[in-house]
């Protein structure tokens, strides 16, 4: 069958254009003279026009934050609790009178939905299956039939660690778009992002086929987590790698081009379209070793569950945090650019916090923003800081 | 606890027709004594990557794959007899009766293979994607799937005898103990019926969903959660003996051998109870999560969890352990003459 949609190349300049200022700041790059970011090229659909509903979203620069000591007991989430958590800050992000009208905000009923979890921490921090549940109840809520809701990822072996399958409702589909082994089948060869970082034979990472061909909604649910590479991994990075293949290549030790390429890859149609809500779950934060560290004296049981429409936004409060509680156990800041802080053995990493593999690139958040997908002035951004019950 | 068993001059493997080995889900039990593994045999791939346990029967090895095929290897040789494309990825692991080899894909089909040649018999449409493994009893195959359903089916013919809705998604494989079969369910309940009528006997409700297939021993079914409790259950009256929490949820399967019931659990711990009290027996950290069940040998427990392990069934030593590419469901086939095993790579392994 011919594939009638058309497409364009687009050269992002961003790579140097966007981080130029950080990166004329930053020692490290002087030290180690890593080359510069090369050109990205991005092929794209062309045509469609840009949802209403893209990211930045119905509610640019807002973040809601709520919290609850009872959200998580004895490392359990507690279903009843989220609940609440959840309907309050949907309520309070979009102003609606109930939980349902918030939801019709972002979903039809027509809507293939998809909920783009963060199994990669799984079990020890992950989105959690109590959140991803209600989630599910609040889309079927707006008239989406189960059977059009799909819980998915990139990589089944990890949403299978994480039981995904047998805990989310009867009707609902579990989808992870590719196994261990490397498979191109599950990817658009029409939509991607081309790059040479390293000299890498395989320079392209191509697009998910289930985000550009079969829902028409997604709702992401990122955790909150420290990244060896990105700084954190939170809205931005869960969207960008966990909608487009090859991407580890970004990233070899010492040095990352997570930024710009995550802002860069969420910015791809119809990702961008598609991308209408953010769910972020805060119940396990990890502060250090991120993304697949299960040593849980790095996990905060913290609580938290943040909503926004607002990637950028999202991600530079979790960037807050994530520095605060750092800051707080006395190890660097993820800004860090001491060469001392580096090691290559993977255990030192995981279990000492003043270690890390990279120079980690937060700055891909601002680089995000930069690229219109949001706001990352602290001072633009609306953050209401809800109570338990509030 | 190390001691050598005698090899006999031919290879005598005993049969492993199921998953876990036998319909009570054991994990094991053949009396060898411990001998580490000195060498590989040989060395087999299949198309895709592996999620099940193969099953031995007769000498020749059957192994399913996501790409979708069933694979018969020789077990002396390593050498694939035939395959069997079911045109849908496959994670549930065969059971094999009389001469046909049973598995479920996740296009929700039940396929009927004959064992000798790969030919297809027949095959049964269910309701939902279908991971669980068949397990045969008394002529009649059950297994459950996705849309909550569970169906017991005529071995011979395909022919459906009765289904049963049991209102959440299955996941956890049936095992079998006279006329009662045993799943559980992703509502978190877990179900007794009758094999011949599908009437629920009881239900005993957990505190989250199951994955874990149950193993039945001496009148209790052992059972895990994702509430992050492992549970003894009376057969009979689903009366709850005892249970333990561990760490995390526990999504592997248990295997029992004596009075020793061992499981893993998510946050990497395996561990040994006593099947009457649930009193711990050992613990050992192999620190990744464990979602593949255990399976017993003699004096020795095996494990695929990351690397491949074999511990002391008394204290929980590490006796041995294989970087053997990589598996988190797969469960080995242990035999006189070999350990079989396969990895999410698609390599299928014979040790010896």
């Amino acid at each position: 069958m011919i594939d009638r949609r058309q497409f364009v190349k687009r050269t992002c300049l961003g790579g140097f254009a966007l981080c130029l200022d950080h990166w004329a700041t930053s020692p490290a790059y002087g030290q180690d003279l890593i080359p510069p970011v090369p050109p990205i090229h991005v092929t794209e659909p062309v045509g469609a026009s840009r949802s209403r509903l893209a990211m930045p979203g119905l509610f640019p620069g807002r973040v809601i934050e709520i919290a609850d000591s009872q959200a998580i007991v004895n490392n359990r989430v507690s279903q009843t609790v989220i609940r609440g958590m959840l309907e309050h800050a949907l309520r309070e992000l979009t102003g609606a009178k109930d939980v349902r009208e918030a939801w019709s905000k972002f979903v039809e009923p027509k809507d293939i939905v998809g909920i783009k979890i963060n199994p990669s921490g799984a079990p020890a921090c992950c989105s959690s299956p109590e959140i991803v549940r209600e989630i599910v109840a609040g889309v079927h809520s707006a008239g989406v039939p189960l059977q059009n809701i799909h819980v998915y990822d990139r990589y089944a072996y990890e949403i299978d660690v994480g039981s995904y399958q047998t805990l989310v409702p009867l009707g609902v589909r579990v989808v992870g778009v590719e196994d261990r082994k490397l498979d191109p089948a599950g990817y658009d060869a029409n939509i991607y992002c081309e790059a040479n970082f390293f000299g890498e034979w395989e320079t392209r990472s191509y697009m998910a086929s289930i985000v550009s061909s079969n829902l028409t909604k997604i709702i992401n649910v990122p955790t909150m987590k420290d990244h060896s590479a990105a700084g954190v991994t939170g809205c931005l990075k869960n969207l960008g790698y966990g909608t487009f293949n090859n991407v580890d290549r970004s990233h070899r030790r010492p040095f990352s081009f997570t930024d710009p390429l995550i802002g860069i890859m969420c910015s791809v149609e119809p990702l961008r379209s598609k991308a209408v809500l953010h769910v972020m779950d805060g119940m396990r934060m990890l502060w250090h070793g991120g993304p697949l560290n299960q040593n849980p004296k790095f996990i905060f049981p913290a609580g938290v569950l943040m909503v926004g429409t607002d990637p950028v936004a999202m991600d530079t409060i979790e960037l807050e945090k994530i520095e605060a509680k750092r800051s707080k156990e006395s190890v660097p800041s993820v800004w860090s650019r001491d060469p001392k802080s580096l090691t290559d053995n993977g255990d030192e990493f995981y279990e000492d916090a003043t270690k890390n593999l990279f120079y980690r690139q937060p700055h891909h958040i601002a680089a995000a923003g930069k690229l219109g997908l949001g706001t990352s002035d602290l001072k633009m951004i609306d953050h209401r800081v809800l109570g338990a019950g509030g | 606890m190390r001691s050598e068993f005698s090899r006999g001059s031919e290879s005598v493997d005993n049969d492993w027709p199921t998953l876990l080995c036998d319909n009570r889900r054991s994990g094991g039990q053949a009396p060898q004594a411990w001998r580490a593994p000195q060498k590989s045999l040989w060395q087999a791939s299949v198309e895709g990557g592996v999620r099940s346990a193969p099953v031995l029967r007769d000498g020749i090895l059957y192994v399913t794959s996501l790409a979708g095929y069933l694979t018969a290897i020789n077990a002396r040789t390593g050498k694939v007899q035939w395959r069997f494309n079911a045109k849908s990825p496959i994670h549930s692991t065969p059971s094999l009766s009389l001469e046909q080899v049973f598995f479920t894909s996740d296009d929700g089909k039940l396929h009927a293979i004959e064992a000798s040649s790969g030919a297809k018999k027949w095959d049964v449409q269910a309701g939902g994607e279908a991971w669980a493994s068949p397990i045969v009893s008394n002529s009649t195959i059950f297994f459950g799937d996705a849309s909550g359903h569970l169906y017991a089916v005529n071995s011979g013919n395909g022919a459906m005898q009765w289904k049963r809705d049991l209102g959440g998604k299955i996941y956890s494989s049936v095992c079998v103990s006279g006329e009662r079969v045993f799943v559980g369910c992703g509502s978190g309940d877990v179900y007794c019926m009758d094999s011949r009528s599908g009437k629920i006997l009881w239900k005993t409700s957990t505190g989250s969903g199951i994955d874990s297939s149950p193993a039945v021993m001496n009148g209790a079914l052992f059972v895990g959660s994702l509430d992050f409790f492992f549970y003894a259950i009376d057969t009979e009256s689903g009366a709850i003996h005892w249970k333990f929490e561990a760490e995390l949820g526990i999504s592997a399967s248990p295997a029992v051998s004596g009075d020793a019931v061992v499981f893993g659990c998510k946050a990497g711990i395996l561990r040994a109870l006593n099947t009457q009290t649930g009193k711990l027996m050992w613990a050992q950290r192999l620190g990744q999560a464990i979602t593949a069940p255990a399976a017993i040998s003699g004096s020795t427990v095996w494990l695929q969890s990351g690397l491949t392990y074999a511990l002391n069934l008394s204290d929980g030593s590490i006796v041995w352990r294989a970087r053997l590419g990589y598996s988190l469901q797969s469960v080995p086939v242990v035999t006189e003459s070999a350990v079989y095993l396969t990895s999410m790579e698609g390599d299928v392994y014979a040790l010896g």
